[in-house]
């Protein structure tokens, strides 16, 4: 009995020592973990650049032809980690799971001998990871963000907070090639510096005009065809052409299951209508600001939106539009056109036009679909608004207020926009993914027939990222390649009819400003998105125009108005 | 001073193991408290928690004063209703109905059967009910194969709750049938006996020994819940809803996460979690002295 009780305390004992320990274990082994991962990817990526080295020498080489004092490489003598917060580009996501695996940026890092830890957020999380970041007053080297547009109060605020400092300085010093940008580019310069006259950030800029129309409206041509109708110009002919879609069978699957036009969930349709004009810009008006000889103004409140809506309203009724858009998320949409259902929709040229193709290859060889003009009211009337993007869009990187050495990351950022470094950028590595041809590089096999079934950008995105983010110029020559498809040009000739002068160039708030937008553009958003869902599916008819407009003047949209319309003019007079 | 030092040599596996506990409520719980001051501040990230300007009640007011207010307490509090009418007394009616019972396999089926879908991530429970629900989803076509015709169940505002509800229902009954179930293993099975000698059937057993049995349990679970109330499951909402539906499902989480997380004035929605924290701690406040009252069971 009394042995028995002995052995059972022990066990006791022994059980409660078990649990603290296990509980000990768990509590380091989650410290552990993170000593892991932040060990393991210099090593990663330092095992991976060696295996690049031997390919790419040659173009080091060739490196000190224009050759600065600041282009002394490498940069460093010691070794130097800066982390570096961006998004990880959509493109590049299947590929890659960190920047270090791509060779552009395993080059980069040893000829400037700065090795960058990157801290990608998750999809679609960025502006919430970014403000936790923020808050745990822990912030990374180097930020890229969209400044004018998605950072709560802008640049301004950014720089008040500690997420940029002001680069002017440093840039006369220590940035040559960048400043010789600026120097030939004085309207680079004029967007990328914000009111107080701060230069704030690197930008991701596109060289070429050619480069900032990148989407538009998509209509399945082949079903066009089989109808015998013509390319939709004037809105009246896209309803014509909708309603054709539904009712004539046009995939021929004897059912009227067709789904004639489809713009995506609200957020996205919002994007899409604003960014590409279509539709609404043949009333002359944007979905949001927008201005008219220097005249801010908002295109939901605009009397010419209640038309919009209407006619939406009216295809929405008679089924010309998919009842479930606002719902279709990106994969629900590839389900429908893989499906032979969608007849139009949005897309952008490369990821859009080119994908398309790509899922409908082996489906349907006949499939075929085109980049749609943007409709105007009345044929030969001239579309006033456009889809055009400014070479800046706001997204650029910034040196935190942390960085404990913003010159050599001010050099750093500048060897991107040297020759040696734009080449390394937009085309990777010489002699891998790409070859000199009279004077202009080609894109090799490795990345044109890519093996596995990646798409270009796709396959691209394990050499150089041209098209998502990072701070460099985008060069055309890689565009002329990557829309080489003849309809993707054709598509692109499409989307660029009409004029850009009603467009907001990239404006940015002050900071004691950027709280009240901020707050006024939160509920108007919300509203707007709401209503816009209401009024096309027609729970809220359009009779109620007037009192939706009122509410959005009660939440305070003449005040943000106001605040864009200040901002349009410091914009307009700064140098 | 010496009794405490010798109880906790004495009793030191005991408080090690009670130790990352109250760490987890110190850290967690209780340190943040300090930042709760900046929703009386016009919060700047350079300043600090403690430098930051004080503004006294303004989020408050820009809170009450503000276009959602009304909607948001509104949708919060009708879709906290409908959960405790009809989801609270889910576990409880599945508890006493398995109690009855007889064959044990057949009961432990339905155990697990009910208890299985608690396991499954909320992400997954939203995306089965996406695509149930959907205008080919095969609720829809069972619905029309009838002819009933079909519902866009997910951008009707009227369908909201009853399919936050339901699904919360669906996902929880059998877990949280555990509790009750264990308080009826609990009840003295010679107060059966005594009933049946009395010529009690299964019916009046039921009302007379079980529900009275594990009412106190059943109390102290309501008591929580209220006090619960402002707090719904924002992360499913956050999952379900679309613009379509705001009308019905925007509610002071969600309204916190856009404002707070999305644009970044973290100190407008600490002050709205404030309030939320403050009528949670009336409520329990309030339902637990009306349980000591009424029945003599309550937290404390």
């Amino acid at each position: 009995m009394n042995n028995k009780h002995v052995t059972s305390s022990k066990l006791r004992k022994l059980t409660v020592l078990m649990i603290a320990v296990l509980a000990f274990v768990a509590v380091l082994s989650g410290c552990s973990d993170k000593n892991e991962a932040a060990n393991s990817s210099p090593g990663g990526s330092s095992g991976a650049s060696s295996e690049a080295t031997s390919s790419s020498s040659p173009v080091a080489s060739e490196q000190p032809a224009n050759g600065t004092e600041a282009e002394a490489l490498p940069i460093v003598s010691e070794p130097l980690t800066l982390t570096y917060f961006t998004q990880l580009a959509a493109n590049a996501a299947p590929v890659v799971k960190d920047y270090n695996e791509i060779a552009a940026y395993q080059e980069l890092e040893k000829r400037t001998g700065i090795h960058i830890e990157w801290k990608h957020p998750v999809a679609g999380q960025e502006a919430q990871q970014l403000s936790l970041m923020m808050a745990s007053g822990n912030p990374t080297d180097i930020i890229e963000y969209n400044w004018t547009d998605g950072y709560p109060g802008g640049a301004a605020k950014a720089i008040a907070e500690g997420n940029a400092i002001r680069l002017n300085e440093l840039i006369d010093q220590y940035a040559p090639n960048f400043k010789k940008l600026l120097e030939e580019h004085p309207e680079y310069k004029k967007m990328i510096t914000n009111d107080d006259g701060d230069i704030y950030a690197f930008p991701f800029l596109r060289g070429d005009p050619s480069l900032l129309t990148s989407a538009g409206l998509w209509i399945r041509q082949d079903w066009l065809d089989k109808l015998g109708l013509k390319m939709p110009v004037t809105v009246e002919d896209w309803h014509t052409v909708l309603k054709a879609f539904k009712e004539q069978d046009p995939n021929g699957n004897g059912k009227a299951d067709e789904l004639p036009f489809n713009f995506g969930q609200p957020n996205a349709n919002k994007f899409w209508f604003d960014r590409t004009s279509a539709f609404i810009g043949a009333w002359g008006i944007g979905t949001g600001f927008y201005q008219e000889n220097s005249q801010v103004k908002y295109g939901a409140i605009q009397p010419e939106f209640k038309s919009f809506l209407q006619t939406l309203q009216t295809w929405y009724k008679e089924g010309l539009i998919d009842p479930d858009y606002a719902l279709t998320d990106s994969k629900a949409m590839d389900a429908k056109i893989t499906g032979n259902l969608l007849g139009a929709g949005f897309a952008s040229i490369g990821g859009g036009i080119g994908r398309l193709y790509q899922l409908m290859a082996d489906i349907d060889p006949s499939y075929k679909v085109l980049g749609a003009p943007l409709p105007v009211l009345e044929e030969g009337d001239t579309l006033q608004l456009m889809q055009r993007d400014f070479p800046y869009t706001g997204l650029g990187a910034s040196i935190t207020a942390a960085n404990k050495h913003p010159i050599e990351t001010v050099k750093w950022m500048d060897y991107k926009y040297g020759e040696a470094g734009s080449l390394l950028m937009n085309f990777g590595i010489e002699g891998v993914s790409y070859n000199m041809v009279d004077g202009n590089p080609q894109y090799t096999e490795a990345v044109t027939k890519a093996p596995d079934n990646l798409s270009f950008a796709q396959a691209l995105s394990k050499y150089a990222l041209p098209a998502a983010n990072g701070a460099f110029v985008q060069d055309k020559r890689y565009f002329d390649q990557f829309a080489g498809l003849p309809i993707q040009q054709e598509s692109m000739k499409n989307w660029m009819q009409g004029g850009t002068e009603k467009m907001m160039p990239p404006v940015s708030v002050t900071a004691d400003e950027s709280a009240r937008f901020a707050s006024v553009m939160n509920d108007v958003n919300t509203y707007i998105a709401e209503m816009f869902d209401k009024f096309v599916m027609g729970s809220e008819p359009i009779e109620n125009f007037d009192k939706y407009v009122k509410t959005l003047k009660s939440m305070g949209i003449d005040d943000a108005i106001s605040i864009e319309q200040a901002a349009l003019d410091r914009y307009n007079s700064r140098p | 001073m010496r009794t405490l030092r010798k109880d906790l040599r004495r009793n030191r596996h005991i408080y090690m193991m009670i130790a990352p506990v109250v760490m987890y409520f110190g850290l967690f719980y209780y340190l943040p408290i300090y930042g709760v001051q900046i929703a009386f501040k016009q919060y700047s990230i350079m300043e600090g928690i403690w430098n930051s300007p004080w503004i006294g009640f303004k989020h408050f007011s820009d809170f009450f004063g503000g276009y959602y207010f009304d909607r948001t307490l509104r949708n919060t509090l009708l879709i906290s209703l409908y959960d405790i009418v009809f989801g609270f007394p889910a576990p409880i009616i599945l508890a006493l109905l398995l109690n009855e019972v007889g064959r044990k396999h057949f009961r432990n089926l339905v155990q697990t059967l009910t208890y299985m879908p608690h396991f499954i991530s909320v992400v997954v429970v939203v995306g089965m009910m996406f695509d149930f629900l959907a205008r080919g989803g095969i609720i829809n076509q069972l619905t029309s194969s009838i002819g009933l015709g079909t519902v866009s169940y997910l951008q009707s505002p009227e369908w909201f709750r009853t399919l936050y509800v339901g699904s919360g229902i669906w996902q929880q009954i059998g877990w949280g049938s555990i509790i009750y179930i264990a308080a009826i293993t609990g009840i003295d099975p010679t107060l059966y006996e005594a009933a049946r000698v009395d010529g009690a059937g299964r019916w009046s057993q039921m009302l007379r020994i079980t529900l009275p049995g594990i009412m106190p349990t059943i109390i102290i679970l309501l008591i929580l819940r209220l006090g619960n109330v402002m707090n719904v499951g924002y992360e499913k909402i956050l999952l379900m809803y679309t613009p379509v539906v705001y009308e019905t499902s925007d509610v002071i989480s969600t309204y916190v996460y856009r404002k707070g997380i999305l644009d970044g004035s973290f100190d407008y929605s600490s002050a709205v979690g404030l309030f939320n924290s403050v009528v949670n701690l009336v409520l329990l406040v309030c339902a637990n002295s009306l349980s000591r009252r009424a029945s003599g069971s309550s937290i404390w």
